[in-house]
């Protein structure tokens, strides 16, 4: 079965092989290191040391971001 | 030692500064240690997915500088106090540079909500530094819903046009019991001593340095502005007046009565 996770806006569509089961395997898989991002899934925010733990299940929404540049 | 003091920190310098719209991370971070800064802005977006991110942390020593996140991208107080928090979990600290600016075009502050959001973020913790239009009743209340300071505009956002909201902001400063930080349009060094002179307990710039032919002396020459401002004000300006007031004798003329 596909696992469907709408990420920053845009739907992303997982193979039952490759889904990630927490919010750490979503960074590593995406290749986004997890000490500079901050998360919020379904609108709740999750704190860094709570990304392992944070599975991840079919039709959730996450909001991944970080610290750019700014005034 | 004339130290600025907001909430329960104390800092030597009196410029604040912005990390936007450099060339690249090493010529911030230059121009950053130039500065003399202790308090650096930044902002939260979205993360790429497609491409590799930048870590613009990696460019701050966080040792040195105090982290201040921004709420720029809020369009109403719920989208600011949204960020607010998101910057907190990303930070680890809870102080926040409130921006709501629902106009792309000029960025003008939506006074009413920042005010809620303000409200909100004091309760919660956050020290709230807010982002406003020079308006000395809003300055009133903000101060009254416990924000650590006030940040009038000078004139638009990366505008660089100068204090062309002078008399509010004097009226302001003369009102404010926080710390009032001059911040948004103040496009060169003598802006910023302008608003140092006038009483401006600190400035914020970002546009006037980082787009800079020279961004590094261009810093130093904000930082030695602030400074020379800061101490004219101290000294206490001399009155002006109408009339010629002669620094030479009246006296002893080399001619005939």
């Amino acid at each position: 079965m596909m696992m469907k996770l709408k990420i920053n806006g845009v739907d992303k569509l997982f193979d039952a092989d490759n889904a990630p089961a927490t919010l750490a395997e979503l960074l590593a898989q995406m290749k986004i290191d997890e000490a500079t991002v901050v998360a919020e899934i379904d609108g709740a925010i999750v704190p860094r040391e709570a990304f392992a733990a944070a599975r991840l299940t079919d039709g959730m929404t996450l909001e991944l971001v970080r610290f750019v540049p700014g005034g | 030692m004339d130290e600025l003091k907001i909430a329960d920190k104390t800092f030597s310098s009196r410029l604040l500064v912005g990390t936007g719209k450099f060339a690249s991370n090493t010529v911030m971070a230059e121009a950053i240690a130039a500065s003399g800064s202790q308090v650096v802005t930044v902002a939260l977006r979205r993360v790429d997915i497609e491409n590799e991110n930048d870590n613009l942390l990696a460019a701050i020593d966080r040792s040195k500088y105090l982290l201040l996140p921004n709420t720029s991208g809020a369009r109403d107080a719920a989208e600011a106090v949204r960020l607010a928090r998101l910057a907190r979990a990303a930070s680890g600290i809870h102080w926040v540079k409130l921006e709501v600016t629902p106009d792309p075009y000029y960025l003008l502050p939506d006074g009413e909500e920042t005010l809620k959001a303000a409200a909100t973020l004091v309760k919660e913790g956050f020290v709230v530094l807010p982002y406003m239009n020079a308006d000395p009743i809003l300055a009133k209340k903000l101060q009254d819903v416990g924000c650590a300071t006030v940040m009038p505009l000078a004139s638009p956002i990366g505008s660089n046009q100068g204090l062309k909201m002078r008399s509010s902001i004097a009226i302001i400063i003369e009102q404010a019991t926080v710390p009032v930080v001059v911040d948004a349009g103040i496009g060169a060094p003598s802006h910023a001593a302008e608003a140092m002179e006038m009483g401006a307990d600190a400035v914020l710039v970002n546009t006037a340095i980082a787009t800079a032919a020279n961004p590094v002396a261009m810093a130093t020459a904000f930082k030695l502005a602030v400074q020379a401002g800061r101490m004219a004000y101290v000294s206490g300006l001399a009155a002006q007046g109408i009339m010629a007031s002669a620094s030479s004798p009246l006296t002893g003329f080399l001619r005939n009565p």
